[in-house]
């Protein structure tokens, strides 16, 4: 079932710490590449802890990893700021030089067994989308 | 490099030298004047044009980050005034708070080479030192805060002066300050309970300190340590009618330090067009009985020999306003009815409560706005020894630096005067002596009030404000002859003609021609190192590290300025003051 | 300073906005192995210094001299009509002073990573002042202490330990006595360290803002909550908040970010004045690039303006939205890219990088980041703070001196001589 939410992005403590190590790590990948969802949307969409998405904008859709947040509320999602989430969002500032980060609206679907890609990939998709 | 220049045929006024409008010769050599120049040296003839040392200016804020916060906030003042770069010089913004290259050009361009930054929260010297670099042209000092200072309220509260003093020294030798600058004290600090004060013994929250003991403490510490410039002093109740009586009364509490030097003053009082505000006689002391304090401070001036002062003249148009003295800019933004932009910048420890900053514009038809323009004019005008005063605008909050020549006129032009008394407020003749007084400024009064009496307050006298033989080449050509121009009888030349020098010279360097900055010099930093005996150096840093590592939020080994931010531009002064007790 | 052999003391870490300067960094030979008192990214940035290095210049992928790397990069600027220069929070101030040098001699745009972080803070200070506090401040006299939209626990993680549950001059206790709050639209870790978690429906912070301010200024509301909150709730939080002795808002990019933009910070802002009329209250961004707030100072006295600056007519202009990195990248109007201590490619929307992938870029960064693999020429630096000094400034305005405290890897040079030597070769050509 595709459940419709509000997307967040922010920090993480361990988004900073692979962040600080090296973009182009896994460490990095595994902390960005990730989807914060509250129990009852991971219901909706009948999926476990750690098993794969699609997140999809009016922009586009990447596949990442669904991660439980108890704490979190019935309606929203949570991507950590990085590449993932920057993949799904517009460009537009309302002149004032920034995005959109805070409320991003997005469909979700389960995706069991869909390739996350990693970083170089995702920078590949972009070069040939230009 | 031209290092050896005479200029010929000048019309010098060199009042620290009794040189009154003669016609001289300057000779200069590697960055001094002197006797005579080797042969050989560059010949420029001046032809009869009006000379005088490098403007000195104690009492200008150009760095500092109340400053940038103004800027930051603030960019439509200087929005619609582009300073373009050339090949020489760094482009800029030109505004009422021009950015750092532009300020030091266009005091270059006005002729000035010394100026002071009077408000320096210590702790944030590092930033001042940085912003150093990228001012040209000026030789610049520094005065921090001391009067709101947790450290300063323990050691008076103690009684103890050798600590106070020590504490200053300390403070002054790390972060290369030049002098103590105080601003209402106890009241920033009350400021961040949400109060202030406003009478010499009311108290101070949490300590026991009042404004009186508080400035007394400081001004004797001063004058213990030898300092060559004596405390600077804005005082309480700043901006508030009647207020010339409290500043009077403050400055009599002050009178009973005994001054240590050659200097018989020991107070400096600063922009005395904001602290000098009457009342019509029999009125309140509000904005409508607001009359001008200027005849009666200047009599208290004529008396009382113990302070200096400088103007802070209102130039009206948009001004800044930006003081450590917070109270006092929340009741501007106050009386704007919450509309104003209002930005408060507390400092850990040295200025709990905060600067503020309040964009603010002087109409000439407001009353009271009017009657404390007239305040400081009518002051200017009616005191005897011009040696204890300097002129300014308290840049930018009386009005930006560039309207120097603006106020000169005032001064040096009875036809001026009449000119703007029908432009402003009627309050400014009614309420003032004004209409009456027909003095006007010569150009040795102008040169005693911007460049001679200012380097004494400062106790730079050796090397500035005077073009005497030892000074530092720092001169002004004035682009007329003063023999052929009535300066009084044609206002609008005092303003042409003291905008632009027609040559301004930094350390014997050419740096501006008409206004035109050729030569872009790094700016060099004139402190203060007091050096203490061993035994109370060693109490002060053990003191000090205990209370700072208590008190603030970064490391004791981080306060100071490194020297590889100063080495290269500082011009430290050493004084003795071993014989301080620890 | 530096104390017997290779042990550091007082070394400021530059990660966030917090630059805690209280760290103790250990040297073994040529790598730094133990940084004690920094947090865990604190830990990551000085002890995994040279993990993922970028040690050699490249340009087009292959390795090249330095004077090679800077050449192409001269001409990548001289063929270009509308550079932009990005980036600078993450580097000192002496190299953002090169790069408003560079941008002022090619007519070019400088902008820093203010515009996607609190850029909107500095435009609602623009439309209503900004009443300050200072970190000291807080933990000697605030009694009441509320995040809004912010999350330090992930982004400025000592910031509560450190700094604001610390006892202080007048606040002896301050789990007793200091009361934090944290205002979110989702409860997150930092909502586990406070003391009372308020939940807010996103995008309604400025009307809570609002509401609050109403409610300070005794008026009476016809709706019955706002923003998810009660209004009764609300009542309470704004007396709450009135009648704090000392109060402090820390505010992150959940209001700079979200529906309103600059509109949340100058409400924020505004409630804040209207709190001064009844008792003591100052606010704080909380910066996030440990030089962010470095970068407004610098290109402040340097240039007038804070951030999105424009050379083109040899002189400073400032507009948001015109000469802000990412509307300029997305519009395609930026024909080359200079990026100094950033990462757009990672951090900015993906209309900006496709476009940013389509045009010549410069990228200098000590380490290899997603920028790194899509420049033309990459040149690397050496980690302020860590291999060069410099100068940074604190969340709430304080400088403080960075550290050397080792050798940069070998040819490996700090940000500002590597634009210096670009400085010196395009004044060169412009001759």
């Amino acid at each position: 079932m595709t459940v419709k939410l509000l997307v967040t992005s922010g920090r993480t403590l361990t988004q900073g710490r692979a962040m600080e190590k090296g973009k182009l790590t896994s460490d990095y990948e595994n902390a960005v590449a990730v989807c914060e969802l509250d129990a009852t949307a991971m219901e909706s969409l009948g999926i476990e802890n750690g098993e794969t998405i699609t997140v999809k904008t009016e922009i586009g859709e990447v596949v990442v990893k669904a991660k439980l947040n108890k704490n979190l509320h019935p309606g929203m999602a949570f991507i950590p700021c990085g590449p993932y989430f920057n993949f799904l969002l517009d460009s537009y500032t309302q002149l004032t030089g920034m995005p959109g980060f805070k409320s991003l609206p997005a469909t979700i679907d389960a995706a069991p067994g869909a390739k996350i890609l990693t970083i170089e990939e995702l920078i590949q998709l972009m070069k040939e989308g230009t | 490099m031209t290092e050896h220049i005479v200029l010929k045929n000048g019309t010098i006024f060199d009042p620290m030298n009794g040189i009154d409008g003669e016609v001289m010769d300057i000779c200069i050599s590697n960055g001094k004047i002197v006797e005579s120049a080797p042969a050989g040296a560059k010949v420029i003839d001046l032809k009869g044009q009006a000379v005088m040392a490098g403007g000195v200016d104690p009492h200008s804020h150009i760095i500092g980050s109340k400053l940038n916060v103004a800027r930051l906030t603030s960019p439509e003042s200087n929005r619609h005034h582009p300073y373009p770069a050339t090949k020489k010089t760094r482009s800029g913004v030109a505004g009422i708070i021009p950015s750092s290259y532009a300020t030091g050009y266009l005091y270059s361009a006005m002729g000035y080479t010394t100026v002071v930054e009077p408000a320096l929260p210590a702790t944030k010297a590092l930033g001042s030192w940085e912003e150093i670099e990228d001012i040209p042209g000026l030789d610049i000092g520094m005065l921090p805060l001391f009067c709101n200072s947790m450290i300063s309220f323990k050691y008076i509260e103690e009684g103890d002066i050798s600590g106070l003093a020590a504490y200053i020294a300390w403070t002054l030798k790390k972060v290369g300050g030049l002098g103590v600058k105080v601003v209402n004290p106890g009241g920033t600090y009350a400021w961040a309970y949400g109060k202030n004060v406003c009478g010499l013994d009311d108290e101070v929250p949490e300590w026991d300190v009042t404004p009186r003991t508080i400035m007394t403490g400081l001004s004797e510490a001063v004058q213990k340590l030898g300092l060559p410039h004596q405390m600077h002093f804005h005082p309480t109740n700043l901006g508030k009618p009647g207020n010339v009586y409290t500043t009077m009364q403050q400055l009599d509490a002050l009178k009973a330090t005994k001054p240590s030097g050659k200097k018989k003053e020991t107070v400096h009082l600063t922009h005395m067009a904001f602290d000098c505000l009457g009342v019509v006689e029999e009125g309140m002391a509000n904005w409508k009985d607001v009359a001008s304090g200027g005849l009666t401070f200047a009599d208290y001036y004529n008396k009382k020999k113990h302070f200096t002062a400088d103007l802070g003249q209102i130039t009206f148009g948009p001004s800044m306003t930006m003081t450590g003295d917070g109270p006092f800019q929340y009741s501007l933004y106050m009386m704007s009815g919450g509309k104003a932009k209002w930005s408060n910048i507390p400092v850990d420890v040295e200025l709990p409560g905060g600067a503020g900053i309040v964009p603010f514009t002087f109409e000439p038809k407001s009353a009271a706005n009017a009657v404390q323009w007239v305040g400081s004019i009518e002051f200017a005008l009616s005191i005897k020894d011009l040696w204890r005063v300097f002129l300014s605008t308290d840049h930018p909050n009386g009005g930006p630096f560039l309207k120097y020549p603006l106020m000169m006129s005032w001064l040096m032009s009875k036809k001026q005067r009449d000119i703007w008394l029908e432009k402003v407020h009627k309050f400014a003749s009614e309420r003032s002596t004004i209409a009456n007084i027909d003095r006007e400024y010569s150009l040795n009064d102008i040169a005693i009030t911007t460049r001679a009496a200012p380097a004494k307050i400062l106790g730079l006298e050796k090397t500035k404000g005077h073009l005497g033989v030892g000074a530092d080449a720092d001169i002004a050509v004035y682009g007329f002859i003063p023999e052929k121009t009535d300066l009084a009888s044609n206002p609008d030349l005092i303003l042409k003609y003291f905008t632009q020098t027609q040559l301004t010279f930094k350390g014997g360097v050419q740096v501006s021609k008409k206004g035109i900055v050729g030569k872009q010099l790094q700016s060099r930093v004139i402190s203060v190192h007091p050096e203490l005996n061993e035994d109370l150096d060693r109490r002060i840093n053990s003191e000090l590290e205990e209370m700072m590592s208590k008190w603030f939020s970064h490391s004791f080994s981080n306060y100071p300025v490194p020297k590889r931010y100063r080495e290269h531009i500082e011009m430290p002064t050493v004084i003795d003051a071993t014989s301080i007790q620890a | 300073m530096t104390e017997a052999n290779n042990i550091h003391k007082d070394v400021p870490c530059t990660f966030c906005g917090c630059l805690c300067d209280d760290l103790i960094i250990e040297v073994e030979g040529d790598r730094i192995v133990k940084n004690t008192n920094g947090c865990p990214i604190s830990k990551e940035r000085f002890v995994g210094h040279m993990e993922n290095r970028c040690l050699e210049p490249t340009v087009k992928g292959n390795t090249v001299t330095l004077e090679k790397a800077v050449e192409r990069a001269v001409e990548i600027i001289m063929s270009s009509k509308r550079l932009l220069i990005y980036g600078l929070s993450s580097t000192e101030n002496d190299a953002q002073r090169e790069a408003y040098r560079l941008a002022e001699l090619t007519g070019s745009v400088v902008d820093n990573t203010t515009s996607v972080c609190h850029g909107p803070t500095i435009l609602g200070a623009q439309e209503s002042g900004e009443a300050t506090t200072a970190l000291a401040e807080v933990r000697h006299r605030s009694d009441l202490v509320i995040y809004w939209g912010a999350n330090p626990a992930a982004a400025h993680p000592r910031h509560i330990p450190h700094y604001i549950r610390q006892p202080g001059e007048y606040i002896k206790d301050p789990k007793v006595d200091r009361k934090i709050w944290l205002v979110d639209v989702r409860a997150t870790t930092t909502s586990r360290m406070v003391d009372k978690f308020i939940k807010i429906e996103p995008g309604t912070d400025l009307e809570v803002l609002q509401t609050l301010r109403a409610l300070i200024r005794g008026n009476k509301l016809d709706v019955s909550e706002v923003g998810g909150i009660s209004i009764p709730d609300l009542e309470e939080i704004a007396t709450t908040m009135k009648t704090a002795k000392y109060g402090a808002l820390f505010f992150g990019l959940g209001l700079t970010q979200s529906w309103g933009r600059h509109r949340n910070i100058d409400a924020a802002i505004r409630l804040i004045q209207d709190l001064n009329a009844h008792t003591k209250w100052g606010l704080m961004p909380m910066r996030g690039h440990y030089n962010v707030s470095g970068a407004n100072k610098t290109c402040t006295w340097v240039t007038g303006y804070p951030y999105a600056v424009d050379f083109a007519r040899g002189y400073p202009r400032f507009q948001p939205g015109e000469y802000t990195a990412v509307d300029m990248l997305a519009r395609g109007e930026a024909d080359a890219l200079l990026n100094i201590a950033a990462d757009p490619v990672a951090h900015f929307p993906r209309g900006a990088v496709s476009h940013l992938m389509s045009i010549p870029v410069i990228n200098i960064d000590p380490k290899f980041n997603m920028t790194s693999q899509v420049a033309d020429v990459n040149i690397p630096a050496a980690i302020a703070g860590i291999e060069c000094d410099g100068a940074a400034t604190r969340m709430d305005g304080l400088p403080l001196y960075l550290r050397k405290v080792i050798e940069p890897p070998p040819g490996v040079i700090p940000d500002r001589e590597i634009l210096k030597m670009i400085i010196d070769a395009v004044a060169k050509e412009m001759k």
